[in-house]
């Protein structure tokens, strides 16, 4: 038995002394997802972490500008910007030709074939697929002529008829395609650079099956056989890739930046993308200044790790080469209240007065080490709506106003108000932001309590309106503030995005008008407007506006930071030569 | 009486064992605090500002501060509240549960043996630990599910330790002769065995206990547990992040707290087993 | 014998039927509607209810009661809520970086507590048996997340001795991913073996046949190794093949930790995603193995020792 014990031992600490030499040979990269996903259907990529992997392997009609701000759209399997007939109703696309889906099994001999109208066609009806429950649906229900009532239609049926003709879906010719609105959608080319429309070939649909979304079959940058559930993904260069070029332009600045150095080069640069699944922060950390990791996100407790008062990188990983990225982020977190409660729906003084003693400098300083900025209304700073000089006279921390609106609004000392409960994720940071919260509405007497959920559990409670509070962050899904001020239009209350219930149907007249428009400095007046009058009404606490963090090595090239993140690994690049270099400090 | 002896004897054992009167001092301390901070008496006004955000151990605050400003010494308190009434809760389910279950299907066998027999083959067969994630899931986040779900696992062991007693001195003569004057089942099964088992719950007890605050960390840590106090459980849970930051006597502090208590009765547990396990005795 | 397995086998039945019916009770009768939790955040109510109908929440309890017995049987489990993935794919997946993790660190720390406990029965009462097991037991009494991310930082960051986290398939690539979690493994479970060990050895060393070998003359060490460990490796054995199940669940916290892909770790996921039928599976895969070996371990019991006869 101790010799047994002996060999044990003995192999552990023999095998844990010979550790693998890195390879210096391949431009490989090795990314973080700090979450699992959910493998690699399109249609269901919801969150962010599934779909940057499914943005690797698949590709939308159009993507974001990896370069220029603000964002625009640039064409990607369509070859230009649609015709738009004059009533904004009817999209002619021209599709790319020579776009090959990677080899699969599900295809004759086994061979790619060439992408066609009728794939994206194919797609679209796969997202209204009744039998599916696409996640992504949201996006085209009641937008296009006719997808509705064939969604309807094949309810009923065991599986949908993808034969039967929709209006608004018409193949003109096998590169050409025509889509006819219900209404004008000035949102609908975002739509389409998003994953959930990201194209898909029926075959492989067909081939796999169920097991479809362990089988990627795109047309993207890269490759994967087939997704096993494991820690790590890795992708190879896709050799078949079509004729994608290194955009030449970007926004004023970049080419000093060196990120157009590449200008011209085909794509992908990259043989291997790596992608490490880590959820717990303290190895996330630990991997990037290891140098097993090339790109990292920082967050929370790691911000103090990483920059000094004057956000700044600090000295330590400066010289190691680390290169520090700081964004503002198209986002906004925010204490809704659930306007059906009664204690909050007439109650406008009660709001601004918990609006008014919550302390944002503390929460500022204790959670984001002050890169985060308060939020003044819903429209994050970066979208057309949002104007600087606004300030919201409720955003600001004054607990003698606070004090005597709490009283004017009845509760005077908060005497008589019930103890108030706000939901939110059970993560430490979440409950640590609502303790904060509560210690702020403590110096005006208002208690409140924490509310801890799994994420589907808050989601739950917030589409049953079983909440008197919630907390949460909302990213943008596209660069339209559309998506942000529809948080607040009643029509979308539960369970649709309104997750706070909050209806005024003066801004929901104006959202109509607004939200049909086209993007002209005219809407962006009306957003402003509509952006200002709602914050007097104080919908929500607003909370920040936070800035997003990167850490890259000194070896990654191209990098900026993108709020539209799934295709962006495609324009990265490693400089082998300097990783080899710079690897020794590590 | 010869059990009153055995008694006495072993307590006379574990006061001169000065292991065992450490973990029996820690525990009646521990009990104490947490009676007191339960009545309000001490650590009531654990989230009051006392310093600045996250300031080390220093002779002010002997455990530092946490991230805004509150005496991480006075969360210490406050969750040994916390984990003290999981352990109680926990016990408090299990022991009538247990001992009651346990004392029938020894007692009367037959029928009524294999029901209960079956029953705790059945929860003793899901693992603990899923067990415990899928109540607190199902009923909820809370301190009152980690109750239910600590007493749903913990009465499992004590159930089938008593059946096994009870059926050995149900075949006692003392247990006949109560029988030949004329007692009836309840009385000799209450009256005459049930005296003469109830060392196996203490023992059992004892060793549950600390099983109890080592589960309620777990859950707390998973966001299952106690919401809105502060918890052993949350209070590492939130280290785990403030270590970037150098933050560490939040962890330590909660850690020290739960080893001691889980030490001392562990300690405890093996000499009351040691002493009042008759099967063990005179060695 | 034959018999007694037959019918040991045959209890699977009940047991089975007892815990489909506790899972059934938890997760169908007393958990709410999972159908906002699973469209996510832009549901519709029509969304809502075509997916109960698929989910099969519009039968009868009994259907709902037959359909968990039915998994029990078959490990026909169906598909995840949260990642579509079929579950028995899953486990399958998860199975194999569990056990290259709970294996080895059960085989050590089950060899390591043997022999600890030979040496602590052999000084018995004296200062060094109090003394390791004063050590078994503090190290038993930290809390498994302390270890995790003290050694973590310590050992693998700043001393870089092992990999941080993460996994590799295939022997012996995944050693320096595992050694880590493994010694944690081992400090974890030191303490209740050699507790345990310690206790059947000592039962074994005050029994009557030891008395008499002494008497003969023969060696203290010769005796312990000999008589006494054979005689104790019947309780040992039993003690030690009734945990191999929980072995199988993998290291829920370890997992997460060092990121192994493992079943903890597909628990964990499961549980912040609140999917239902992942969860059930896991406690009733567990609970079927459980039973398997408790069976296997009482076979085992029988068959060492002569002296305890079958019901």
């Amino acid at each position: 038995m101790k010799t047994l014990m002996l060999l044990l031992v003995g192999s552990l600490i023999f095998t844990v002394g010979c550790s693998k030499e890195k390879n210096y040979a391949e431009r490989e990269i090795h990314l973080v997802s700090p979450e699992k996903i959910f493998g690699f259907d399109p249609i269901h990529a919801s969150d962010q972490y599934s779909s940057n992997e499914v943005g690797k392997v698949y590709e939308g009609l159009y993507e974001f500008h990896p370069f220029k701000r603000p964002y625009e759209l640039m064409p990607n399997l369509a070859d230009t910007l649609p015709t738009v007939s004059e009533d904004g109703l009817t999209y002619t696309f021209k599709l790319k030709k020579g776009v090959l889906f990677h080899d699969s099994p599900a295809f004759k001999d086994g061979i790619g074939r060439e992408m066609n109208a009728d794939d994206f066609l194919y797609t679209m009806r796969r997202l209204a697929d009744p039998k599916l429950q696409a996640k992504g649906w949201w996006l085209f229900d009641d937008k296009i002529m006719g997808l509705n009532e064939w969604r309807d239609k094949n309810a009923a049926l065991d599986v949908a008829n993808y034969e039967e003709p929709v209006e608004g879906l018409k193949k003109i010719d096998n590169n050409t395609v025509e889509i006819k609105l219900k209404r004008p959608y000035p949102q609908f080319l975002y739509a389409l650079a998003m994953p959930y429309s990201f194209v898909v070939a029926k075959e492989a649909v067909e081939h796999h099956g169920k097991e479809f979304l362990n089988y990627p079959v795109g047309t993207g940058p890269f490759i994967l056989n087939k997704f096993d559930q494991s820690n790590t993904i890795v992708y190879h260069r896709n050799p078949k890739f079509r004729e994608k070029f290194f955009p030449s332009e970007g926004e004023e600045g970049d080419d000093k930046l060196g990120l157009l150095a590449d200008a011209g080069k085909k794509l992908p640069l990259l043989d291997k993308v790596v992608v490490h699944f880590i959820i717990e922060s303290q190895p996330k950390w630990q991997n990037f200044h290891k140098a097993k990791v090339d790109i990292l996100e920082i967050k929370d407790a790691n911000i103090s790790q990483t920059i000094d008062e004057k956000r700044d990188l600090k000295p330590e990983h400066k010289s190691k080469g680390i290169r520090l990225f700081l964004t503002p982020q198209l986002d906004i977190t925010f204490f809704a209240f659930n306007h059906e409660d009664p204690l909050f729906k007439k109650n406008i003084k009660l709001r601004q007065a918990m609006s008014l003693a919550y302390n944002r400098a503390d929460a500022n300083k204790l959670f984001y080490e002050n890169t985060a900025y308060e939020a003044q209304s819903v429209i994050p700073p970066g979208l057309g709506g949002y104007r600087k000089e606004f300030k919201n006279p409720y955003v600001k921390y004054d607990i003698e106003l606070a004090k005597k609106l709490l009283a004017e609004a009845g509760y005077p000392d908060g005497k008589g108000l019930p103890d108030i409960t706000v939901q939110t994720r059970n993560e430490p940071v979440a409950r640590q932001q609502i303790e904060l919260f509560a210690k702020s509405l403590e110096k005006i007497g208002i208690k409140i309590k924490v509310g801890m959920n799994t994420w589907p559990e808050l989601i739950n409670k917030v589409t049953k309106k079983q909440h008197q509070m919630y907390t949460m962050a909302w990213g943008a899904d596209y660069p339209d503030a559309e998506n942000f001020l529809g948080l607040l239009y009643c029509p979308n209350q539960s369970p649709g995005s309104n997750g706070s219930n909050h209806c005024n149907p003066a801004f929901d007249e104006q959202f109509k008008a607004a939200t049909v428009l086209q993007d002209t400095p005219e809407r962006s007046a009306m957003y402003e407007k509509m952006n200002e009058t709602i914050a007097h009404e104080v919908p929500w606490v607003f909370g920040f506006n936070r800035t997003k963090l990167y850490l890259t090595h000194a070896w990654i090239k191209n990098y900026k930071t993108i709020e539209f993140q799934h295709s962006q690994v495609q324009y990265l690049n490693v400089d082998l030569e300097v990783k080899k270099e710079l690897s020794k400090k590590f | 009486m010869k059990e009153n002896s055995l008694w006495r004897d072993a307590l006379r054992t574990l006061v001169r064992d000065k292991w065992t009167l450490f973990s029996l001092v820690i525990v009646v301390g521990y009990s104490l605090i947490a009676l007191l901070s339960a009545t309000g008496l001490i650590a009531a006004d654990w989230a009051q500002e006392v310093g600045a955000s996250n300031l080390p151990p220093s002779a002010e605050h002997i455990f530092g501060t946490d991230i805004f400003g509150r005496s991480v010494f006075m969360k210490v308190i406050r969750g040994t509240q916390i984990a003290m009434s999981v352990g109680l809760a926990a016990s408090l389910i299990a022991i009538p549960i247990g001992v009651l279950l346990g004392a029938l299907a020894g007692y009367f066998g037959g029928w009524v043996d294999d029901v209960i027999t079956w029953l705790y083959t059945t929860f003793s067969s899901i693992p603990n630990i899923m067990l415990l994630i899928s109540i607190t899931m199902i009923l909820g986040k809370g301190i009152f599910s980690v109750y239910a779900a600590l007493g749903a696992t913990s009465w499992v062991t004590l159930c089938r330790l008593i059946r096994g007693e009870v059926m050995k001195h149900k075949e006692r003569e003392y247990v006949q002769a109560a029988g030949a004057i004329g007692g009836g089942h309840l009385r000799k099964l209450f009256i005459h065995i049930l005296p003469n088992v109830m060392h196996i719950v203490i023992i059992n007890t004892s060793l549950q206990f600390q099983v109890a605050i080592k589960s309620e960390v777990i859950l707390s840590y998973l966001g299952l547990g106690v919401q809105g106090e502060p918890s052993w459980g949350t209070m590492i849970d939130d280290a785990k992040l403030e270590l970037a930051r150098g933050v560490w006597w939040q962890l330590a502090g909660a850690t020290l707290a739960m080893f001691l208590i889980v030490l001392s009765f562990n300690l405890l547990g093996d000499a009351l087993r040691d002493s009042l396990d008759p099967k063990l005795k005179g060695k | 014998m034959a018999k007694y397995i037959i019918r040991r086998l045959l209890y699977l039945i009940p047991v089975l039927l007892g815990v489909s019916l506790i899972i059934f009770v938890l997760f169908n009768v007393i958990a709410g509607d999972p159908t906002a939790v699973l469209l996510g955040k832009n549901a519709t109510a029509r969304q809502m209810a075509d997916l109960r109908e698929q989910l099969g929440l519009n039968k009868s309890l009994l259907l709902q009661y037959l359909d968990v017995v039915k998994s029990a049987f078959t490990f026909d489990f169906g598909r995840s809520w949260a990642t579509k993935q079929e579950i028995t794919s899953m486990i399958k997946q998860g199975a194999y970086p569990s056990l290259c993790l709970t294996i080895p660190a059960f085989v050590i720390s089950t060899v390591l507590a043997m022999l600890i406990s030979l040496v602590v029965a052999f000084y018995r009462g004296k200062g060094i048996d109090l003394f390791i097991r004063l050590l078994c037991i503090a190290g038993m009494s930290v809390s498994a997340l302390a270890y995790i991310l003290a050694f973590q930082w310590f050992f693998a960051y700043k001393l870089g001795w092992f990999e941080i986290s993460g996994f590799e398939y295939g022997f012996p690539d995944f050693i320096p991913y595992i050694a880590l979690p493994t010694i944690v493994w081992i400090l974890l479970s030191l303490g209740p073996d050699v507790r345990f060990f310690r206790t059947v050895i000592l039962d074994e060393i005050y029994q009557d046949y030891v008395r008499t070998a002494r008497a003969k003359g023969l060696g203290e060490i010769r005796i312990l190794l000999k008589h006494v460990l054979r005689n104790a490796m019947i309780p040992i054995i039993t003690y030690t093949v009734i945990q191999i199940p929980f072995l199988i669940l993998g290291a829920l916290l370890l997992e997460n930790f060092f990121s192994i892909p493992g079943l903890g770790g597909i628990t964990l996921n499961a549980l912040n995603s609140s999917d239902f039928p992942v969860i059930k599976a896991m406690a009733i895969l567990s609970s079927v193995i459980y039973i398997v070996f408790s069976l296997i371990s009482d076979i085992l019991y029988t068959l060492a020792d002569p002296r305890v006869k079958l019901k």
